[in-house]
């Protein structure tokens, strides 16, 4: 199974019965998968408007004795922070809370590469980072016993390589699957009027925990009597660390691989570093363990302590993805262990390789309605002289910024019509670009209603572009208040309601299939003043395809040879770019691949000349 | 607390894990990388070893890269294939085979190719060209131990090889062998987990019969 199957299997073990969530990439499979077992097993498990709704919902349940678990992606804790750093004062209750945070190093998914490990620390929670599969499913069984002993949420993090590979984990009892207990509501779930006595507690709750991290059998020590270095890992490093010293076949090199890394166990690194030269610190992202470990040494002399290596000496990249490679490399750096990782060819060979490589950019699929809202965007802002800028976020549609650079800024969740709220108000300053703000419908209900209350509120003038496909496509069609279809018992919210609600001063929803009437309602409704909405209906071809809807019985798109213009015009396949619109090199002018072809005709409206057709 | 890891490393000059076995499978999104990856995976469970798989597919469903690392050995692995110990790598297609090679293989490495080409968006709007199959071929051939270039096409057809190609490769892999799977071993696990089964096992047999130089 996957480490995120392994997490969600140990969260059943543990017995949760509570599991509210947003989807985000690498962390999505865990809700998933518990979703398969929720009726088996009496477990509530939803998908959150966001992930601080997530975390509330969940604490709430903790509260009255429900186990409860929340997952999320490394940007959700962003979100979900404010009710994080008052809730651990507040504390979880006996049902026990475990959060699970999926860190994405590199940003594979992702439009940063954060540690989310530092909000353990900024909210002084007790921090788990599994280094495998089974570790994943037994830290997760263990967070929930020091949870609910502690009454304090405890955070497992995970990364993408830990997240999405696939292990043999041996499973342990399920329990009975009994009616919940609750337990009383408890009393105080507030931090006022004294904050201070509510920290003071919890650092105490802290200091217990530290001690029971000192004896943690999770963390593994391997070190020989004459190991002259040590290497200190978190989470999937230990895995990278123990590889490398296999690799580079020492004797005197130890390994501490520690899956309790906040409060950090003191007692057992001090213990572990003693009669050792050196350290390197291998960890996934930032220097978190190394800085700790660090600040506990400033002052002792150097015969004292070993020497430090890591990230802040430029040992290990303070960036990017770590490997078994980086190890290697910072092991030989740290020790005279020469290893050559024996590359035929070598260097020259790769390098050869390296120029000849062309890359595969991420583009719409075909027929996606977003490359028509896209396209239509940047034929107005072809008229408009450059003078429009389009703020967007997070979903299938920030592949904007790929398509010809349409998506100017793309940032948070929902930070598209708040960067427009600013922007809207410009005009004052002499900012003369019409601005346009681009969210998909998930997006729209996670995290855009506050700032479109502003911009209303404010009179910002702008255009909001809401691109409805009524599903949350960039996870794997999650969904979300607004889907056409909703789960029994959850009832379908209005977009255009809401939005009707907020009383902007120009509001219409239309479809975003046909390219020239989107392009003309685009045009006339940025020429506007005010607040002004479009919603506009979309159709992700994915989904479509998932839910079984055929497109053979419509007509087949084709080109007119004898109206195509060739390489005196090639709009349709190198600027609209659809995938479905090719080549032909020996005639010199463009086709339609029907086998990739999904017969929405968008392209019709693309060329000039008339040249492409529907049966 | 103290545990011992019997990990131990062999002759200098090639340096590999006891009983690991490194593949490495290529390709772009919707070829069917992840089930190959998960094809040997359980081939090799019912072997009794304890494999890992990596996967790297964030952009799988829209025609990126996407490359599977399975580590067959006794150990929980990091999921990811270090720099240099490929043992086979499977390329489902020519360019990102190369890739591959360039990033992760090394003298090691035995290559199986297919020689169908999946063209970027780029190369078909004209853009960029794709870089000539004798080129990649003979890259290759310089990085990796040896390299076997395989045409789908011709033994399966235009329009079967696309549905069919990964088994395809992996019957074609088997011929030179992944140490410690058999073609028996890893024909039962994929008929547990290709659907559907008769023409994927009927291309697993086809690439068998494929005869790949080493």
């Amino acid at each position: 199974m996957s480490g995120n199957e392994a997490m969600s299997r140990g969260a059943i073990e543990a017995g949760v019965r509570f599991c509210a969530s947003y989807p985000g990439t690498p962390s999505t499979e865990i809700t998933e998968s518990l979703m398969r077992s929720a009726s088996d097993r009496g477990i509530y498990v939803e998908w959150s408007t966001n992930e601080k709704v997530a975390l509330e919902a969940a604490s709430a349940a903790s509260w009255v004795g429900v186990s409860a678990l929340c997952p999320m992606k490394s940007l959700g804790l962003n979100v979900a922070a404010d009710f994080l750093l008052n809730l651990n004062l507040s504390g979880s209750g006996k049902g026990g809370l475990v959060i699970v945070v999926c860190d994405d190093p590199e940003g594979h998914s992702s439009s940063n590469e954060q540690d989310s490990r530092f909000y353990a620390k900024a909210a002084m929670l007790p921090l788990l980072e599994p280094s495998t599969g089974q570790e994943a499913k037994e830290a997760i069984l263990y967070a929930f016993d020091l949870s609910r002993r502690h009454e304090v949420p405890v955070i497992v993090r995970s990364t993408t390589r830990l997240s999405h590979s696939s292990s043999l984990v041996n499973v342990g009892p399920l329990p009975q699957v009994a009616p919940a207990t609750l337990s009383s509501f408890p009393r105080g779930l507030f931090n006022v009027p004294q904050p201070a006595v509510k920290h003071r507690e919890l650092l105490s709750k802290i200091q217990l925990i530290a001690a029971e991290f000192e004896k943690s059998s999770l963390n593994k020590l391997n070190l020989g009597p004459d190991a002259k270095t040590l290497l200190i890992s978190s989470g999937i490093c230990q895995s990278y660390s123990e590889e490398a010293l296999a690799l580079v076949h020492t004797k005197n090199t130890g390994s501490l691989g520690l899956v309790t890394t906040n409060p950090i166990p003191t007692g057992l690194i001090a213990n572990a570093m003693a009669g050792v030269e050196r350290v390197l610190f291998v960890e996934e992202t930032d220097p978190f363990l190394e800085d700790e470990i660090r600040s506990q040494y400033v002052g002792l002399s150097t015969p004292d302590r070993p020497r430090f290596y890591g990230k802040r000496t430029k040992t290990l990249p303070a960036w990017g993805e770590m490997s078994v490679d980086h190890v290697v490399k910072g092991l030989s750096q740290v020790t005279d262990l020469s290893h050559e990782m024996s590359l035929h060819g070598g260097l020259e060979a790769r390098a050869r390789g390296a120029k000849l490589l062309i890359s595969r950019p991420l583009t719409f699929c075909a027929g996606c309605t977003h490359r028509n809202v896209y396209w239509a965007l940047r034929q107005e802002k072809k008229r408009r002289g450059g003078q429009l800028v389009v703020a967007g976020d997070i979903g299938c549609y920030s592949l904007g910024v790929f398509y010809d650079e349409t998506m100017n800024t793309m940032q948070a969740m929902g930070s598209g019509i708040g960067v427009a709220c600013g922007l809207g108000q410009l005009g004052r300053f002499g900012f003369e670009s019409a601005v346009v703000a681009v969210a998909g419908d998930s997006t729209f209900f996670h995290a855009c209603l506050p700032a479109l209350v502003n911009a209303r509120h404010k009179n910002a003038n702008l255009t909001f572009l809401i691109l409805d496909n009524e599903t949350t496509a960039m996870t794997g069609f999650q969904p979300h208040p607004g889907s056409a279809v909703q789960d029994k018992g959850q009832r379908r919210i209005s977009i255009p309601d809401l939005v009707r609600a907020i009383g902007p001063d120009y509001m219409t929803t239309s479809d975003s299939v046909e390219i020239g009437p989107l392009i003309e309602l685009i045009h006339t409704t940025v020429a506007k003043d005010g607040l002004r909405v479009l919603i506009l209906k979309g159709i992700c071809r994915l989904e479509q395809q998932r839910r079984g809807v055929s497109h053979e019985g419509l007509g087949k798109v084709s080109v007119n040879p004898a109206l195509c213009r060739g390489e005196k015009c090639k709009i349709c396949f190198s600027q609209f770019g659809c995938t479905a619109i090719g080549w032909l090199p020996t005639e010199k002018q463009a086709t339609i691949l029907d086998e990739v072809c999904v017969r929405c005709g968008s392209c019709i409206g693309v060329c000039p000349y008339k040249a492409i057709r529907q049966e | 607390m103290h545990r011992s890891v019997s990990l131990q490393g062999h002759s200098p000059g090639v340096i590999y894990l006891d009983r690991l076995y490194n593949v490495l499978i290529a390709g772009v999104g919707g070829q069917g990388n992840l089930l190959c990856g998960r094809v040997l995976a359980e081939a090799a469970i019912l072997k009794g070893y304890r494999p890992t798989i990596g996967e790297t597919f964030g952009a799988s469903r829209r025609g990126g890269t996407v490359v599977t690392h399975v580590r067959i050995g006794d150990h929980d692995l990091g999921p990811l294939i270090p720099r240099g110990t490929v043992d086979m790598l499977i390329g489902l297609e020519p360019m990102e085979a190369l890739r591959a090679a360039v990033d992760y293989c090394g003298e090691r490495a035995i290559a199986v190719v297919s020689t169908a080409e999946v063209q970027t968006m780029q190369c078909i709007t004209g853009t960029t060209k794709y870089p000539p199959l004798a080129d990649i071929l003979d890259v290759m051939s310089s990085i990796c131990a040896s390299v076997s270039p395989i045409d789908p096409v011709l033994a399966l057809g235009e329009t079967e090889y696309r549905r069919v190609l990964n088994s395809f490769m992996l019957g074609a892999a088997l011929t030179i062998g992944i140490a410690p799977l058999t073609a028996n071993g890893v024909r039962e696990s994929l008929t547990g987990l290709m659907q559907p089964v008769g023409p994927n096992v009927a291309a697993f047999d086809a690439g068998l019969k494929t005869s790949v130089r080493v």
